[in-house]
């Protein structure tokens, strides 16, 4: 098959793509993570069982971008996805634990035996969660600073864990906002509330450690004229988290109105923090060491996959929308019938 | 032991657990499928209270597959980095189609088929349940594409040690992949209808006489009865087939010492990898060679032709038993549950006890028959371009020790919570009559 592509082209549309799916599974799998992380926050086994509604027709679909992500690499950085993954092969396999509790739990408490049942499967829940966000925070820390083993590094991806699985309690919170009401939606607005001050705190330190960790992200910051043409980044997300802090500080509303607004805010700040992150490394898909052009597959094999993913993906988001719409407004109890 | 063992035996428990559940899901969509129109087309409630209970094992089922199915393609880059170097640009597309065009369907559209009957119009849930089984079935083709390949593989050229795709037609249809795919949806049939029957014979014989159940059972038994003989079929072109392209393997299936004409049908055996013989043989004479060639004075080939390039003997040799002895024990069962339905249509205890026994039998038959194929293509991971030790990556083996060990616990306890509930589901169901089946039209 000819390339219908200029071959130098298709590394720069898979990496596009990559990302796109990254930054769709962290928004989406982060706050049903999120609500996971949230669900031992309330001892009220009814508030749980909504929490529990809020994320169960979405969990499934969410997961798949990180599955396509995790795939892209594969398909499309062969090298790199090899010396990536060898590279975190204990926080990858902490990670799966955590999502295979996580994922199972979902069944195993809607079909427990009893009370005491459930709340045993609602800890591994809880667990599960925490540790797959621990365990992709920690290796985006690693990630970042290009698996460098320091001890100092070591410790940027400890406050990376931490930063990314607060960012998601943070959003989880923001869809329980949306997705809930009452008592419940109250309860919601304190964590979120609780949350921001957290993930501000994450976002300035990781903005502060890595141009430090690195004199190519230093000068791809800083140096004119990226540092104007940058400038819009920063000051948009200290903006929205001014603007968030305003709203949750009102909520809620009168007629819960707004009620979708903090989710598409936090939406928003993991695009902005997305977006810094994808500029500082671009071209390298392995930290200073490996570029998206040295690692990607033979051409003719990617765009075998670029037109079926052009056709597809399309599709896909169709019944993305179309589940949204089905599973809209607010948690009901998921029932079979 | 080392990192290619280690990672042997993990990639082995892994793929041996998620196995289990789209074995079950794949048949299993299909059959709620039929629940489901048969109750659209004649409102009787029996087929709803089926649909009912089989649609909370298939929830379960799936959930378990799906992150089952995650843990398997993180695997790829953890433990086999030189696989996705070497033949990633032939596995890369294919993994990428399977997500791309049955892994979002069935994960979307699941949400519906499971949570969405009170929200959806009938015909749109009738469509997701359509679009889930169509979405399973889609992923186990992409998945028996790509491991087909690796056991016949054509439409590729090395360049560098690196193999680029020539012909994707020859490369999805690779020879032994309309057998294997064939082999694998009829297992996956198997496994549910014994799943089913017996799931529904533990039920009866516990009193709960509810339609719904007596609809599940006899749905179970005409499965049985129908694909069994089918499978038998199959399985004998699937055999040939690898006969053909992978004599290695059959000659380590049928304990084939030397090349020879009148080889026997060895019914059980011995093998002695370090004499190179079977001791204690037991065999129908010249079995083997009317079966594989029609001919009882057939020759095949025997081990002594691969000295050095065939997988290990005695696991594939028991491994093959196992899958053709569960085999006929289904056939049986199937054709006489069929024969009293036909004639009586009251199932003796006997049989309903038999029947309980066999419940998980499809697992044991797919599983052995999974570690025929595969163990049966070592020392190959790609047969004839790369081999299983090329391919494994540079992780250390305490550290994959490690991760074995927690996938072990994992899958252990996750097994028995699995058939627990199964129990627990099939228990509760009895004292809880279903309240909607008979008002809701659904």
């Amino acid at each position: 098959m000819t390339p219908f592509l200029p071959p130098d082209l298709l590394p720069l549309v898979f990496a596009t793509l990559m990302a796109f799916s990254v930054l769709l599974y962290v928004v989406l799998d982060g706050f049903d993570l999120g609500v996971g992380m949230l669900l031992r926050a309330t001892a009220d086994s009814t508030e749980r069982d909504r929490m529990v509604a809020a994320i169960g027709p979405f969990w499934d679909a969410n997961e798949t971008w990180l599955v396509l992500g995790i795939g892209l690499l594969l398909v499309a950085f062969p090298a790199a996805h090899g010396v990536i993954l060898t590279a975190l092969y204990l926080p990858v396999a902490i990670m799966l634990l955590g999502l295979t509790l996580r994922g199972v739990a979902f069944e195993f408490r809607a079909k427990a035996a009893g009370a005491e049942d459930k709340r045993r499967w609602d800890r591994l829940f809880f667990a599960g969660s925490l540790t797959a966000a621990l365990a992709q925070g920690w290796m985006l820390g690693r990630y970042v600073l290009g698996f460098d083993p320091s001890l100092a590094a070591l410790g940027f991806a400890l406050l990376a864990a931490l930063g990314l699985a607060v960012a998601y309690g943070f959003i989880g919170a923001c869809w329980l906002i949306w997705r809930t009401e009452g008592a419940l939606q109250r309860r919601a607005i304190g964590w979120a509330r609780a949350g921001l001050w957290a993930v501000a705190a994450g976002i300035v330190v990781v903005s502060i450690a890595t141009p430090l960790s690195s004199e190519r992200i230093l000068g791809r910051w800083f140096e004119f004229p990226n540092v104007v043409l940058l400038a819009p980044l920063p000051l948009a997300t200290a903006a929205l988290i001014l603007g968030l802090r305003a709203l949750l500080r009102q909520m809620p509303l009168p007629n819960d109105a707004l009620h979708s607004l903090p989710f598409w805010g936090a939406t928003a700040l993991f695009c902005l923090s997305f977006a810094g992150l994808a500029w500082s490394f671009y071209p390298y898909v392995v930290p200073e060491r490996m570029t998206i052009y040295d690692a990607a597959a033979a051409p003719e094999s990617l765009s075998l996959i670029l037109i079926g993913a052009l056709f597809v993906l399309p599709v896909i988001l169709a019944y993305t929308v179309l589940a949204w719409l089905v599973f809209g407004g607010k948690a009901r109890d998921l029932r079979y019938d | 032991m080392d990192t290619l063992l280690l990672s042997r035996i993990q990639f082995a428990a892994n793929i041996s657990f998620h196995i289990l559940f789209p074995t079950i899901t794949i048949a299993l969509a299909w059959v709620l499928l039929v629940f489901k129109l048969r109750f659209n087309a004649t409102r009787e409630a029996r087929w709803m209270d089926a649909y009912r209970f089989w649609v909370k094992v298939f929830a379960l089922s799936f959930a378990l597959g799906v992150v089952s199915g995650i843990t398997m393609s993180f695997q790829f880059g953890t433990n086999w980095p030189g696989f996705m170097e070497r033949v990633g640009n032939i596995a890369g597309p294919l993994l990428a189609y399977e997500v791309l065009t049955a892994f979002f369907l069935e994960a979307t559209f699941v949400a519906i088929m499971l949570f969405g009957m009170s929200r959806v119009p009938n015909w749109l849930h009738t469509l997701a349940t359509v679009l889930v089984a169509v979405g399973t079935t889609m992923s186990a083709f992409w998945i028996l594409v790509l491991n087909s390949w690796m056991h016949t593989p054509q439409g590729f050229e090395l360049r560098d040690g690196v193999a680029h795709a020539t012909d994707w037609w020859a490369i999805i249809f690779t020879p032994s992949m309309p057998y294997r795919l064939a082999h694998m949806l009829i297992a996956s049939g198997l496994t549910v209808a014994f799943l089913m029957a017996g799931l529904s014979a533990w039920r009866w014989l516990g009193g709960d006489r509810s339609a719904g159940v007596a609809t599940a059972l006899r749905t179970g038994i005409i499965m049985a009865a129908v694909l069994g003989p089918t499978q038998l079929v199959v399985g004998d072109l699937h055999g040939l087939n690898t006969l053909e392209h992978q004599p290695a393997k059959i000659a380590a299936m049928e304990g084939i010492w030397e090349t020879r004409s009148h080889v026997p049908l060895l019914l059980f055996a011995i093998p002695d990898e370090a004499a190179r013989m079977n001791r204690f043989e037991i065999g129908i004479p010249s079995g083997a060679s009317l079966v594989l060639t029609h001919d009882p004075a057939g020759v095949l080939r025997g081990l002594n032709d691969f000295v050095g390039e065939h997988p290990p003997v005695a696991p594939v040799f028991f491994a093959f038993r196992v899958m053709v002895g569960i085999g006929v024990l289904m056939i049986g069962l199937g054709l006489t549950g069929a024969w009293l339905l036909w004639r009586r249509r009251e199932l003796p205890r006997l049989y309903l006890r038999a029947l309980v026994a066999m419940t998980f039998a499809g697992w044991v038959a797919t599983l052995a028959g999974w570690y025929v194929t595969e163990i049966g293509r070592q020392p190959w991971l790609v047969h004839g371009v790369l081999t299983t030790a090329e391919a494994v990556g540079p992780v250390p083996a305490g550290q994959v020790g490690l991760t074995l060990t927690m996938y072990l616990l994992l899958y252990a306890g996750l097994l028995t919570a699995y058939v627990v509930t199964l129990y627990r589901l099939a228990r509760k169901a009895e004292t809880v009559p279903s309240p909607r089946a008979v008002a809701q039209p659904a």
